[in-house]
């Protein structure tokens, strides 16, 4: 119990504070490392990602090869490395589809309140009890598969969450006395809107963002594990991990690396997210 | 109590109703897609147009979503595109199985969160309370298909004591269907844990940070008294909630596990949908798993307010 007596003693907040910078550090160090993969692939990886070796096909890890090579002989780092660009360009536009729409879909329930909110806000709780999976499955199914599309319906998962934010973050705006200001001087909806309310929600949404930024990368690997999203060739985690599954008692290291990848790249946006919200909102901090 | 079961139920049904909605919407966003669909990217025209007409799909949306909406409350599902067989009978067959692979992931994941989060709780800011929490931060990133695929390689494949995938029912060789579903449970059990893991610390901090337990507490009640009958009940009640939300987020990841391991679930039903293009069955697994995440969070409320009389009196109050 005198554990959490001691909670508010200036010597364990200081080392709580030094642990929270480190996990944003080694957050910060894992997304550079992925942003680093996914920009300067061609210059990084040391071969082609779509380039045959049949004389070579499942090779364990070699000088040569640092994690192995394929079923088709390619070799596995350079596809690990131009994955990354999938999964970045996937989880940058569901990202930025679900901060547009939901930002849009909160700002205005939230300012023009009344049956706009009930029924805008309704409509977002339904979204959001979905299973997340399931329903880009089913979008999947419906808008075909394709990178574009799972783009799309993972954004479209992302609205719901987004909107709920940025109705509260809307709320606190509204009940500022220089929204008052602003309505007494004649300003237009549209320019407090523009203006003076979506500067001042940014943050918090951009802070959901990078949560958000590593789910969307886990989902976009489920969609394609399952086949529905990037398609072979085109390297994406999700589908090497498929693939690399047939050869699990050969080509162990086909199973591992792609996913070893995608949990430090998910990791390392967590820790990043969970980094920057104590940063800016350090109420939520526990 | 009473009044909030019929509160709540009164809720269900028309949520339910709207999602049925959200569902058939999905499925049906771009117009012909299911015919194109069926029967690939080479069909003609005509042949399209039949399909369209003798699955009625030609028709309006809205008349097509109540002739359906009223078959299923009828008990009817739909027959499938493929092989023109009822879909309701294929559902409940796999329900079990679905039903069976949640509950047990959902206890795996409870038997680490709980514990483990009243414990983080207990020695905040201490070495113990940074090892869980750190451990929640890497359960919670790691993807649950990597590692059910991880599992598969060590105890299958490698140390043989688990077999790769299948499915025996319980009732035919309990033993087998357990060690057929260790490896599922636990991929996703361990990958549900990390959010509930850190909802139970906090609601745990909340608590023992509280007036009562401080009085509690002065009055002289040990340390086992304080934990066990007041904090761990009253950091449940909140912990409850998010945990109905997450059975239904597990109940909805288990069409990847369900893939890998060869269970014949709703969730691989739902692939099947995908995979052969068959919207019936797609759409009646889809509101399968829905009507059960609505009533876990339905259920999960009740109990709740079975927990705390608080919360009955608050929503009776609005």
């Amino acid at each position: 119990m005198t554990a959490v007596v001691d909670s508010g003693s200036s010597r364990h907040r200081r080392r709580f504070n030094w642990r929270r910078w480190l996990l944003l550090l080694i957050g910060g160090g894992l997304v550079s490392i992925v942003l680093l993969c996914a920009i300067f692939a061609e210059l990084i990886a040391p071969f082609s990602p779509y380039d045959l070796d049949v004389s070579n096909m499942l090779q364990g890890p070699s000088t040569g090869h640092w994690l192995g090579t394929d079923e088709v002989g390619r070799d596995e780092l350079s596809r690990v490395i131009y994955a990354a660009r999938i999964s970045i360009e996937v989880a940058l536009v569901a990202v930025g589809v679900g901060l547009l729409g939901g930002t849009i879909i909160g700002i205005l329930a939230a300012y023009f309140g009344g049956w706009i909110d009930l029924i805008l806000m309704r409509f977002m709780e339904l979204l959001f009890s979905f299973p997340a999976i399931l329903l880009a499955v089913i979008l999947m199914a419906s808008l075909g598969t394709s990178m574009l599309n799972a783009m799309i319906a993972i954004g479209i998962i992302f609205i719901p969450g987004f909107s709920r934010l940025a109705r509260a973050a809307t709320n606190d705006v509204l009940r500022q006395q220089y929204i008052d200001a602003a309505r007494v001087i004649g300003m237009s909806d549209g320019r407090i809107l523009t203006r003076e309310i979506l500067p001042n929600v940014v943050t918090p949404l951009l802070v959901e963002a990078a949560v958000a930024f590593a789910y969307a990368v886990l989902l976009e690997s489920a969609l394609s594990f399952l086949g529905l999203g990037a398609q072979p060739p085109e390297p994406s985690w999700g589908n090497m991990l498929s693939t690399g599954r047939g050869f699990m008692a050969q080509a162990p290291w086909l199973g591992i690396a792609p996913g070893m990848a995608m949990f430090l790249c998910v990791l390392g946006f967590n820790l990043v997210g969970d980094g920057l919200r104590d940063v800016f909102d350090p109420h939520l901090r526990d | 109590m009473l009044r909030l079961i019929a509160i709540r139920l009164a809720v269900f049904f028309p949520t339910l109703l709207a999602a049925s909605i959200v569902l058939f919407v999905a499925i049906n966003v771009v117009p012909g897609s299911a015919a194109k669909a069926a029967l690939g990217i080479d069909a003609t025209a005509q042949a399209i147009a039949r399909f369209e007409h003798q699955h009625g799909l030609d028709r309006p949306l809205h008349e097509q979503y109540l002739d359906w909406v009223l078959r299923v409350f009828r008990g009817d599902l739909g027959k499938s595109f493929q092989n023109h067989v009822p879909v309701g009978p294929e559902v409940l067959k796999r329900l079990p199985v679905t039903l069976e692979l949640a509950t047990l992931a959902f206890l795996i994941a409870n038997l680490i969160a709980v514990p483990l989060g009243a414990l983080a709780a207990f020695y905040h800011q201490r070495r113990a309370d940074t090892a869980i929490t750190m451990m929640a931060t890497v359960f919670g990133a790691i993807p649950n298909f990597w590692l059910a695929t991880l599992l598969i390689l060590v105890f299958a494949l490698t140390l043989r004591w688990l077999p790769v995938g299948g499915f025996a029912p319980m009732v035919d060789n309990p033993i087998l269907n357990l060690r057929q579903m260790v490896m599922p449970a636990v991929s996703l059990g361990i990958v549900s844990s990390a959010l509930l893991l850190r909802i139970m610390r906090t609601s745990m901090l909340e608590v023992l940070s509280s007036d009562y337990i401080r009085t509690a507490r002065a009055k002289g009640a040990t340390r086992n008294i304080v934990i066990w009958r007041h904090a761990i009940r009253n950091a449940l009640i909140p912990y409850l909630t998010v945990g109905a939300v997450e059975f239904g987020f597990l109940f909805g990841g288990v069409v990847i596990i369900e893939d890998i391991f060869l269970l014949p679930g709703i969730g691989s039903l739902v692939l099947v949908g995908i995979i052969n293009r068959d919207y019936p069955v797609l759409l009646a697994a889809a509101l399968v798993i829905t009507v059960v995440v609505l009533t876990a969070n339905m259920v999960v409320d009740i109990i709740a307010a079975l927990l705390d009389p608080r919360l009955v009196r608050a929503k009776g109050a609005t």
